[in-house]
Order: structure tokens, then sequence, then C-alpha cells
């Protein structure tokens, strides 16, 4: 168990996402950087996809009521338990009563949002076949809601033994993704991408995007120079993924992230790939980006990529929980 | 498929000519197991298989002068790095005290990262292997002055 000690402004419980309702209005919601939640989870033991905490703002503090395991990846926040330093991607072991504390991302790379796992995921109820949060329909997650002082959370499985004091090279060291320095995402163009003037396609892919101070789970704005269509475009509402890019009148895209909703009507650019989206999950507000044409082939290429570094993962760390060789914890 | 006495004493010349400890070898129906003894490298029965904790202390591993330091060795086949990857300060630094249990470097095993640590506490003496360095099984890694 588990309590939230500080006013953990924005932090929700999330897995991979509920996916299969988008044809009920539903969006998918999960983790903005899949792949800490998912190595996280291997870390313990965990399925991939059990439930964990997303950590957007920082301090973020947590007393422990019992003995418990955890793991912590994303955002490297020069955690604290009680007063002892502990190393990010890392997996540890609490004792009754201590207190973790997570401080400002801190390091070369720094990301923007830190992932807290328990054993077997944090316990919370299945609704829609994911325990991730769903903010715009209040429910899923703990309570529907972001977390609060005073919070207490159930790891599904607190007792398990568990060897821990290892951890992972972060996947933004062992699946870097730059240009000229900038965190770059793939993306493949869009159905309305013909329809910008030839100068502003041209744009999109050479210049700057800074991510501006309205983005959250929701989109990301990005401010850059404007994107100009040939002639106006006026489309009917249709559904829309996390990853799609949208331009509205003003020209500055919006990418839509995980509590993206399901539908919408401003013309489409393109897509960030699924593969690349943990990567704009970590971008900072105020960090820059780049962005690389993809195609279809080049996109899925990516996300077996990322599949192939998960199941490493397993297979490495399943061998250091069974082996000889391992830490005894 | 067995090694032949002389395929053996080839491995041991390799092995000599390095700073392995300690070399098992495991092929269908035998096991042979090569360990340090002194300059020599000889073939090591069971009852003398070293300790398979990931740091195995060997007091006196060097053979400097003076009072005989601890010395630190690799667990496994790996990367030693000075530093997590994420962080630019060392773990240890010469000179430095550290407590028993003190994470002293990290060895990266592929995507793994396993703590390299000092059973003892001591002074760190020297980092043996430089940052980014591969290491074999029982490679010194870092000596300490005990306390």
């Amino acid at each position: 168990m588990i309590e939230i000690l500080s006013n953990a402004a924005l932090a929700t419980v999330q897995d991979l996402g509920r996916l299969g309702s988008l044809r009920f209005g539903v969006g998918t919601a999960g983790a903005m950087d899949d792949l800490a939640l998912a190595a996280g989870n291997l870390l313990l033991g965990n399925e991939a996809g059990a439930a964990g905490i997303e950590i957007p703002v920082f301090p973020f503090k947590v007393r422990f009521a019992e003995d418990c395991v955890f793991a912590l990846t994303g955002a490297d926040c020069g955690a604290k338990l009680d007063a002892e330093p502990l190393l990010p991607w890392w997996s540890h072991r609490a004792r009754a009563g201590q207190v973790l504390t997570l401080g400002l991302p801190q390091g070369a790379q720094r990301a923007s949002r830190a992932v807290l796992c328990l054993p077997g995921g944090i316990d919370v109820p299945e609704v829609l076949g994911s325990r991730s949060t769903q903010m715009r329909g209040a429910f899923g997650g703990h309570e529907g809601r972001a977390l609060r002082k005073g919070d207490v959370l159930r790891a599904a499985d607190p007792k398990r033994a568990c060897r821990t004091g290892f951890g992972l090279v972060p996947p933004a060291l062992a699946l870097p993704l730059q240009l000229d320095g900038l965190v770059a995402l793939r993306v493949l163009p869009g159905a309305e991408y013909l329809g910008f003037e030839a100068a502003s396609r041209e744009a999109f892919w050479a210049g700057e995007w800074r991510i501006t101070a309205q983005s959250d789970r929701y989109g990301y704005r990005l401010s850059g120079a404007a994107l100009r269509p040939v002639a106006p475009m006026e489309l009917r509402s249709h559904g829309i993924v996390p990853g799609v890019i949208q331009v509205p009148h003003s020209g500055q895209p919006i990418i839509q992230m995980r509590d993206a909703q399901p539908s919408g009507g401003y013309p489409k650019f393109g897509t960030v790939i699924e593969a690349d989206l943990w990567r704009l999950g970590q971008a900072p507000i105020g960090s820059r980006i780049r962005f690389i044409e993809t195609n279809w082939d080049e996109a899925v290429a990516a996300l077996e990529q990322k599949e192939a570094w998960l199941a490493k993962v397993a297979r490495m760390v399943a061998l250091q929980r069974s082996g000889p060789m391992g830490v005894a914890a | 498929m067995m090694k032949a006495p002389h395929e053996l004493r080839e491995i041991a010349g390799w092995m000599a000519a390095t700073d392995i400890g300690f070399l098992e070898l495991r092929m269908p129906g035998a096991t042979v197991r090569l360990g340090r003894c002194g300059d020599e490298v000889v073939t090591l029965d069971d009852g003398q298989r070293h300790d398979e904790s990931p740091v195995a202390h060997r007091p006196g591993a060097t053979k400097r002068s003076g009072p005989p330091l601890d010395t630190v060795t690799s667990a496994s086949v790996g990367v030693f790095l000075h530093a997590h990857p994420c962080a630019t300060a060392p773990f240890a630094r010469a000179g430095a005290r550290v407590q028993a249990g003190q994470t002293l470097g990290l060895l990266r095993i592929g995507v793994l990262l396993l703590p390299v640590a000092t059973a003892r506490a001591g002074t760190v003496a020297a980092l043996r292997v430089e940052d980014g360095a591969t290491v074999g099984y029982g490679a010194a890694l870092v000596d300490l002055h005990p306390l």
C-alpha cells in the first residue's frame, strides 16, 4: 500500500491503454511513455501492460505503508528513498514507512514523465478492458481522476518476493532518434497533406517545432512556421487517433496524444508513428523537436524494433531474476 | 565434445594474457573451469568453484607492495561503466571512502545494468578498468584499501 503525500497534480494510474473502444467514442488513454511503463513492469516480473503511476509534476512523494518492491522508469527525477539516492530505470525495495521522493527531471536528455510500478501492478478495477484513467469520461484508473494527496493505492501482489537492485539502459539511449541534436519523430503524411502549400510542407520537415505550454495528455500544441493550406479545407468530423497532427486555421499544428478525443474535423497534415509516441510523451514543454518523413514499411519496422527491445528486456530480466549471478536481494 | 589437453592449454594461454580470473567452459557431457593461481592458469575442480556472488573478493589479488588491497571483480562478461548512463558523475573516484554494499560502478550486459558493489568498506585505491571497457568474468575492476 502506498499513500500519496504530495499534491500530486496530474499524476494518474495508466496501463497501455483502453484499446477497442474507439467505436463507442471512448479514447484510448494509456501511458504517455508506454516503453517506460512496460519496462518498469518487466523489471518487477509483472505483465508489461500492468497499471503503473505516471507522474508529470514534481516534487512527488509517496509513503510505503509496508515493505514493498518497486521500479522507477521514465524521467530521471533524482529519486530518493528517505535520504538515500536511487538510480533511475531501476528496481528497488522499500521498507514500511519509507518515503519515496521524486524531484525535478534532470540530466542531459531531460525527460518529463516518471513512471512508478508496483508488484502485480496498481490494483484498480478494470473498466472496458483497461485500468487507464479516462479523464474525459471520469472513469478507470483511481476513481476516474488524477491522484490527490491522501489517496491510498494498493499493489496487486504486494508480498511478491522479487530480486531487485538492477536496472536497464534507458530506451532514449538504447533506441535514440535525433536530428541536429533535437528529439526527432517519424511522421506519415496524412490525408490532407497535399492540401498544404509546397513551401509549408517543406518547412514542416526542415524546421524546428517548439512544444508550447498548451500541451498535456490530450494534445501538444506546437509553434513554428505556420502551415498554410492551398485553399481553406472544411471537413466533417471524422475518427482520429493519438499521433494525428491536425492543423487548425492558425497554421500551428496540434498533435493528438493519449487522452485525445476520438474524433475531430481539422485537416490532418500527418501522423506521428505509434512507435515514436513515447519520445513525444517524454519531450518537455518548451523543448524543440524535429520531424522525419517516413512510410508504412518503416513505421512497421520501427514498431518491430520497439517490440524487439521489450522482448530483450523481458528475456534479460527473467535471466537476472532467476540466474545464479543475480544480486541476492 | 571434450576439449583435448592441447586445446585447454591454448585456452589457458589466452587466459593468462588477459585479466580474466575465472573461465568456465560448458560442453555436452563435461564442464571445465579454469582459474588463476598466481601467474598460473589452473584447472579447478568443483570443490574449488568460485563464489557465485556478484562480487568475489580476493584480498591481495594485486602484486603491488604495501598492505594488501581488496579487489572487486566482475561477476560476468560485460561493459564496465564508471557512471550511470543518465549521469556524468562517476560512482567512485580514487581516494573516496566507500561503505560496505556501496555501488562502485555498473556492469552493462546487453540491455541490463548490474551494480558492481563492494562487500567491505574501504578507500578507493584505483579503478582498474576504463569507463566503457569490455571486461571478462572475474576481471579486476576496482582496488580498495580496506579499512
